[in-house]
């Protein structure tokens, strides 16, 4: 997968290339409006990722001129700017998703999955967990042909988990994912706990789910 | 009421008063002048006579008699000529009754005594007053028609005229006040009048609305810049610790970054409340939702549902199915009650209830009530529930003040009154009053 960062803040635009070659993207970073019409001249992309507040160029024109040269791409806009009038403009110009900054890595990622998952169209590719396959796309549990009724915000939170395996999620930032902007810090990192005693319960039914694991301090992370 | 009907009021009336005094006053000035004309006429048959006898001697008249008299066939007018009693004064006109064969008549008279050939002689000359008076009435019948008909064509005049003078103040109210709603996208072109006061009154407004959205455009590019250079930094930090905990394999460091993440958090909560706040305050919402008041209220509700299981709280939800509120930001309206039973829960006692209600009479407002057996808020409070940063207490955990002053505003951005009661301890009322404009679906704006 290659991803064209556009965003003149250059630290950031670093972050984000850091936390995405992890996840095995490979990125090239533009800082102007110039600099990514160039790297669009040249190079076909999976994902373009585009800040609007770019020094030269409105972000929006951007977006219409990239949309031209690769149209095969998916679009995600990021923007600190806030304006209600950039999320519908940008929608509208055939972006496919809107993450207003600060928005964190983890959800950035779980985005462009998104993205991937809806734009492949494949059904039923299943990620095992110990005893139990997990569809992302169908948004099913089964433990062997048995599928598992998980509410919503319980899928959501272990898809979540599951796509940042292996790393320990807080419970913020878990929060953050469930609720967006309606999260409520302190107050909502309870219900968190609440909802993974639920999935745990759920789970422990069929077979022990010792794969989701707490991180005291912290919050939590699925092993595997 | 509308100046072009007062104006209208005001000629119709003045007019009514002036044919009411003419209709008055036209008897007593037709008489006079009746009169006036009578005692020159007379006058002047006297000098007729006079002369008459200076040319050809008094017996022209008296053919050798010793007085004269002659009176018309009908005995309107007569005249007579005689010696003049002694004393009798010289000239006068007067209205008295003579006996003219027997009938009894009023007339006006002229007396004139002259000196002929050493004698005094008395002239008369007389009118009768029916004869006199005989023209007053239709006199007046047709003065009062000829006014009638002026007074209705000027009233006409008027009336078009000032229909005509006021079409620019109609159209600079139909279309730069009346339901003009901020921000003012749509600009209207300047009225096209020749009268100054309506130029200077059409001007000053477009200038005002000019200016209103300059300035307003200037804070809405305040709050979009204010808005990137606040959150790019955080953005950067938060993102610098996400990689970060990555780097870092020891538990323990990884509990110092998410402490480290949780305050980041809660500046960014602060500052994205303020932006939204000062976007709400600065017009940046559109108001052209229309929301079904119950649909509303269940989706809070499914997005709360979770707490409210958790909180083992029963809630009632007793809303019109039908309801519809016009003219609402959706998004706005959401977070206003998701904030209002989000409260409701959060300060609930365990196992406690939430019961939400409406209320809706016609042309009234639409009341809708949150009701909670919470923990309440003391009456020393109250006053400042609403304020931002405010803490209500010492004792309220944190985050209670922005979310409340959100909800104030988006209020105070749709019109919509808000009302507390609460009862320390026993739980806490909010009615949510929404004006009675929104109840009904507004008017296609007049072209």
């Amino acid at each position: 997968m290659k991803v064209l960062i556009v965003e003149d803040e250059r630290s950031m635009a670093l972050e984000m290339e850091a936390f995405l070659k992890k996840a095995f993207y490979i990125c090239d970073l533009a800082y102007s409006a110039k600099q990514a019409n160039e790297l669009l001249d040249n190079n076909p992309y999976n994902f373009i990722l585009l800040d609007l507040g770019l020094p030269d160029k409105d972000g929006l024109v951007v977006l219409k001129e990239a949309k031209l040269k690769c149209p095969d791409a998916s679009y995600i806009i990021l923007t600190a700017r806030g304006d209600l009038e950039d999320r519908i403009k940008g929608l509208d110009l055939g972006a496919d998703d809107y993450l207003p900054k600060p928005f964190s890595l983890l959800e950035l990622q779980s985005r462009m999955a998104a993205i991937s998952r809806r734009k492949s169209g494949l059904a039923g590719s299943l990620v095992q967990l110990g005893d139990f396959s997990i569809d992302l796309s169908q948004r099913l549990v089964f433990f062997e042909k048995t599928s598992i009724e998980l509410s919503k915000k319980e899928f959501d939170l272990l898809s979540y988990l599951l796509l940042h395996k292996n790393r320990p999620l807080t419970r913020l930032q878990l929060s953050e994912h469930i609720w967006g902007n309606f999260s409520d810090d302190d107050y909502d990192s309870n219900y968190i706990d609440v909802h993974i005693k639920n999935i745990r319960k759920k789970l422990a039914v069929h077979a022990p789910a010792d794969w989701l694991q707490t991180i005291r301090g912290i919050g939590y992370k699925i092993k595997s | 009421m509308k100046l072009l009907n007062k104006l209208t009021l005001y000629h119709t009336l003045s007019k009514t008063v002036i044919v009411i005094l003419f209709t008055a006053l036209l008897p007593l000035l037709v008489k006079e002048i009746a009169s006036r004309y009578t005692n020159t006429a007379l006058q002047e048959q006297k000098n007729k006579v006079l002369q008459t006898i200076e040319k050809n001697g008094i017996d022209y008249y008296f053919q050798g008699d010793s007085s004269y008299g002659s009176y018309t066939m009908l005995k309107e007018e007569y005249i007579s000529l005689d010696a003049a009693p002694a004393g009798f004064p010289a000239d006068t006109i007067e209205t008295t009754q003579r006996i003219v064969e027997k009938d009894t008549l009023t007339y006006r008279v002229l007396s004139h005594v002259f000196e002929y050939n050493h004698k005094k002689y008395l002239l008369e000359i007389g009118k009768t007053l029916a004869a006199i008076d005989q023209y007053n009435a239709p006199l007046q019948r047709v003065a009062l028609y000829a006014l009638a008909g002026l007074i209705l064509a000027t009233l006409l005049i008027d009336l078009f005229f000032t229909r005509l003078l006021l079409r620019p103040l109609g159209i600079i109210i139909r279309t730069k006040l009346l339901n003009r709603k901020f921000p003012f996208k749509e600009s209207h072109p300047p009225v096209n009048t020749s009268t100054t006061d309506f130029r200077y009154l059409d001007d000053s407004i477009i200038d005002l609305m000019n200016k209103i959205t300059a300035a307003f455009d200037k804070e809405r590019e305040f709050t979009s810049n204010a808005s990137h250079e606040l959150m790019t930094p955080i953005s950067i930090l938060q993102n610098k610790m996400e990689n970060l905990m990555d780097s870092m394999p020891q538990e323990d460091e990884q509990e110092k970054i998410t402490g480290m993440m949780q305050t980041l958090n809660r500046l960014k909560k602060i500052v994205r409340s303020l932006l939204l706040i000062s976007r709400i305050e600065n017009n940046q919402f559109g108001r052209q939702d229309n929301v079904a008041v119950f649909d509303l209220v269940k989706e809070v509700r499914e997005e709360l549902e979770d707490r409210i299981e958790a909180g083992h709280i029963s809630i009632e939800i007793n809303v019109s199915r039908s309801f519809t509120l016009y003219s609402v930001n959706r998004d706005l309206l959401f977070q206003l009650l998701y904030n209002l039973i989000n409260n409701a829960i959060r300060y609930n006692k365990k196992s406690g209830s939430i019961s939400i209600s409406d209320e809706y009479k016609a042309g009234e407002p639409y009341v809708l009530t949150i009701e909670d057996t919470g923990i309440g808020i003391e009456k020393a409070d109250l006053p400042f529930i609403f304020d931002r940063f405010k803490k209500a207490g010492s004792t309220s955990p944190e985050g209670f003040g922005i979310g409340l002053s959100i909800v104030k505003s988006i209020a105070q951005y749709h019109g919509i009154d808000l009302k507390l009661v609460s009862e320390k301890g026993l739980g806490t009322t909010c009615s949510v009053i929404f004006p009675a404009q929104m109840t009904t679906m507004l008017p296609p704006l007049p072209a």
